[in-house]
């Protein structure tokens, strides 16, 4: 304890120089504004500047390049909230009720929540991985193929109960993703699946051409063919901020969604996306009106984006305690700092007390900023909804195409988006929801992959999931809820959907 | 509204007045090379093959007088960038750094009966950069001290010592195979997404062993979490210099490196490709390009056009007759 707090002095007089904090500043405006941007996130911010760090110190190149990480999720929640366009993977969730909130005349207290919660949440991680980092570290390398797998059919579960309206519609929605998600280079073999001889669709449809199309293309499409002209939104100066219910709504989101994000994200793979799902249905299950998700609940927005941002930060724990990259952007900083002549391995933390403890400080610095530098920018961002949809529309579509081919520099990935888009609006049109698509694409290659690991690794034995531990228990977990959904059946006491078809009749009635 | 009209007819004569001046610049020509060079990497940033690029796009920058802009063009493995190249405009403006993997994906193609995505002849090279020998990566539990011990539990129990790869057919998934073959054993391989993936699943446990590249494996082994067992390379690595090379231990053929070279588009004219070779011998000699490679730990091995082609015909015929012997995986 005392040692820890020793190191922390060291880390804050790093980071309290001039140069240091402007790093920290830069990092922090450029991570906001690559998670505002659709398409561009965090892996293309990080790698476009790796080489301007070049030249710089360890300290401070790893200080803005973790910058730029956590940043990019407080800015991914602005686009998803004023105009239903993920900014980056993460942000999927908060498109619902976001979205919904603004087209109430509540962006500003959507924006000024997700900003509240991601400093918490990202603060509070930062605690975690100052003191938990290394035994966390070791506890994820526990998870192996069958972990994986066991995680995600729980996963899967929660999701299917999640989304509002006919849970037919939605499984079918996910099963339409996993299928979507299926098409690519087979990982255990080498096979071209539904390529239809484009090399470029070997790595399968991609994320982010999916997510904005589904979403941000369709929004813009609906919007376009809707015959009434939407009235330009006018917020007050008042309507900005969250009244004192909406706070109190806020916290208890905020805080799960902290606990399940870090956890969730010391577990290696892209598990900050996984994080705010999880969260979402975390919330939306032990809430007393369910049914005001999907129509503007602030919790929908508190959770995820709280999860979002711990996720991002449990990822660092097994790259700075172990050396191990978890995920892509872990990758490009374990990359970062191998180009300053630090490879990252068990004995970092000790061999490199500057870089480690100066980081740790750099984040506490770094979330407070984000916060001050995002507060204000809520009036601003909410002011963009003035702008005549007939302007604001094609920008948002050139942004969405620029974003999109920059990723992968694919006229390909355009190509998906453009499809996605016009899928996105069908399905609209038809009443589907468009998260559980997303998700099942997203999921659908991290489930097949992992199952047939862990079935290689068993010689193609299924008894491999029951008998470890951590794999049996989400299995478990998984049956549970499966059986506490099937509660309303035996006891005849209507749950959450009755109320919500209820409530839907009761507003078409007049 | 007339005000409106004179504005979009100013901002059409400006745009056509930008594509003017764009394409007259391409038509003029001048000595190569006159405008930015574009050096794609198949492989996503952070790789081997990006830190090496990097570095050595700022170096070739200072020779050729033009911006060297790295582009990653990622997907299928490398496919998508290397048939980018293939494909492109052979005017030395469009180049590629790619990896040893470069020489095993058509191969892997006809193996399945499809079209290739592009042929070994579309590229011709230009320099050797770098290469690293991967190196046998077992845990420091482990029950085997030396090959010998890995070799003979294996034929104990076939097929149930498992390995993890970067992918497969990838670099991690040749190289062991490579070695199973020579030794008679039969291993059993648990692809993943990466080379960080694979180390992941090593540290975890869900694994026995990997061929790794060193650089990464040092700080595990100085932290005895792993030993390493053997090298791939023709000599030792100073870095390891205890661990012997598979070919002292009399494994003769089994030889493998991670490296990297310089490409260009087969049909490149030879005026430009004598231009690039020179700035590249130039490039890899820079302060700047030797210091970043040697933070990274990864040997510079620079090699001129007519020696790159030699080693690169020898380690593709090693490397074809490793993945002809693997086969279609299931």
């Amino acid at each position: 304890m005392e040692t820890t707090f020793q190191n922390l002095v060291l880390g804050f007089s790093t980071v309290f120089t001039p140069t240091n904090m402007l790093y920290s500043l830069v990092g922090c405006l450029i991570g906001t504004m690559v998670g505002v941007l659709p398409g561009v996130g965090p892996l293309a911010g990080i790698s476009i500047l790796l080489p301007t760090t070049f030249g710089l110190d360890t300290t401070s190149a790893i200080i803005l390049l973790a910058g730029i990480y956590y940043g990019a999720m407080y800015g991914g929640s602005t686009t998803s909230i004023l105009m239903r366009i993920p900014g980056e993977a993460a942000s999927v969730m908060t498109c619902i009720d976001g979205y919904a909130m603004a087209r109430k005349g509540r962006a500003g207290p959507a924006l000024a929540i997700a900003a509240f919660g991601s400093y918490i949440a990202g603060t509070l991680s930062v605690v975690g991985l100052m003191f938990l980092a290394p035994p966390l570290a070791r506890f994820a390398l526990g998870f192996g193929p069958p972990e994986y797998v066991c995680l995600l059919i729980c996963g899967l579960v929660v999701l299917s109960y999640m989304t509002g309206g006919s849970i037919v519609k939605n499984l079918s929605m996910i099963s339409f993703g996993l299928m979507g998600g299926m098409i690519g280079i087979d990982q255990m073999s080498g096979y071209f699946r539904f390529s239809y001889g484009i090399t470029a669709l070997g790595d399968g449809i991609g994320l982010v051409p999916v997510a904005v199309g589904l979403f941000g293309i369709s929004e813009i499409l609906a919007t376009a063919g809707s015959p009434d002209i939407r009235e330009v939104l006018k917020p007050r100066f008042r309507d900005l901020l969250p009244s004192k219910q909406e706070f109190r709504d806020s916290i208890g989101p905020i805080g799960r969604g902290t606990v399940l994000g870090f956890l969730i994200g010391i577990i290696p793979g892209s598990a900050h996306i996984i994080s705010t799902f999880v969260s979402y249905a975390l919330e939306r299950k032990i809430s007393k009106h369910p049914e005001r998700f999907g129509n503007g609940a602030i919790e929908g927005v508190a959770g995820p984006e709280s999860a979002n941002n711990a996720a991002s930060e449990g990822a660092l724990v097994p790259l700075l305690a172990l050396g191990v990259p978890t995920g892509p952007v872990p990758a490009v900083l374990l990359a970062a700092l191998m180009v300053h002549g630090i490879t990252p391995g068990p004995l970092f933390i000790k061999e490199q007390p500057v870089v480690f403890w100066g980081l740790i400080a750099s984040m506490y610095i770094g979330n407070l900023m984000l916060l001050l530098l995002n507060l204000p920018m809520v009036g601003i961002f909410v002011n963009l909804l003035r702008v005549p949809y007939r302007i604001l529309y094609p920008t948002i579509l050139l942004f969405c195409v620029v974003g999109v081919y920059a990723v992968n520099s694919s006229m390909v990935d355009v190509g998906i988006m453009g499809v996605m888009g016009l899928l996105g609006y069908l399905l609209r049109k038809m009443d589907f929801e468009t998260a559980p698509l997303v998700l099942g694409v997203i999921l659908a290659p991290i489930i097949e992959f992992s199952f047939r690991q862990a079935l290689a690794m068993s010689g193609g034995s299924y008894a491999i999931f029951v008998e470890r531990p951590i794999s049996a228990f989400f299995l478990v977990l998984a049956l549970i809820m499966i059986l506490l959904g099937l509660k309303p059946l035996i006891f005849r006491k209507g749950d959450w959907r009755d109320r919500l078809n209820e409530a839907e009749k009761g507003c078409d009635a007049p | 509204m007339k005000l409106k009209r004179m504005f979009s007819v100013v901002l059409a004569m400006s745009c056509m007045g930008i594509v003017a001046l764009v394409a007259g610049q391409a038509v003029a020509a001048d000595p190569y090379p006159v405008r930015p060079i574009q050096v794609i990497v198949p492989f996503p940033p952070g790789g081997v093959a990006d830190l090496v690029a990097r570095p050595f796009a700022t170096a070739l920058e200072k020779q050729l007088k033009q911006p060297v802009v790295v582009v990653n063009k990622t997907g299928a493995g490398g496919a998508v960038g290397m048939q980018a190249l293939a494909v492109s405009k052979p005017d030395g403006y469009t180049l590629m750094v790619a990896l040893s993997s470069i020489s095993v994906m058509p191969e892997v193609d006809v193996m399945f009966n499809r079209p290739p995505v592009y042929k070994l002849n579309d590229f011709a090279p230009i320099a050797l950069l770098s290469s690293d020998p991967t190196v046998l990566v077992v845990s420091s539990k482990a029950p085997w001290k030396n090959v010998a011990d890995f070799v003979a539990d294996a034929k104990k129990r076939p097929g149930e010592i498992k390995y993890a790869s970067s992918g497969v057919y990838g670099t991690m998934h040749v190289a062991m195979e490579m070695f199973a073959h020579a030794a008679g054993i039969k291993l059993r391989h648990i692809p993943t997404g990466g080379g960080g993936p694979a180390l992941t699943a090593l540290l975890g446990g869900h694994v026995d062993a990997i061929a790794g590249g060193p650089n990464v494996s040092i700080a595990q082994i100085k932290a005895g979490n792993v030993k390493v067992l053997a090298g791939w390379g023709d000599k030792r690595i100073p870095a390891l210099s205890d661990v012997p090379t598979f070919m002292e231990l009399g494994y003769k053929d089994v030889e493998f490196y991670i490296w990297s070279g310089f490409f260009a588009p087969a049909a490149t004219p030879e005026p430009i490709i004598k231009v690039l070779r020179e700035a590249t011998a130039k490039a890899v000699q820079a302060p700047d390009f030797k210091s970043a490679m040697q933070k990274m730990e990864t040997p510079i091995a620079y090699l001129d056009a007519p020696e790159f082609r030699k080693f690169w015909d020898n380690d593709a015929n090693r490397l074809i007759k490793s993945v002809r012997n693997i086969g279609k995986v299931e």
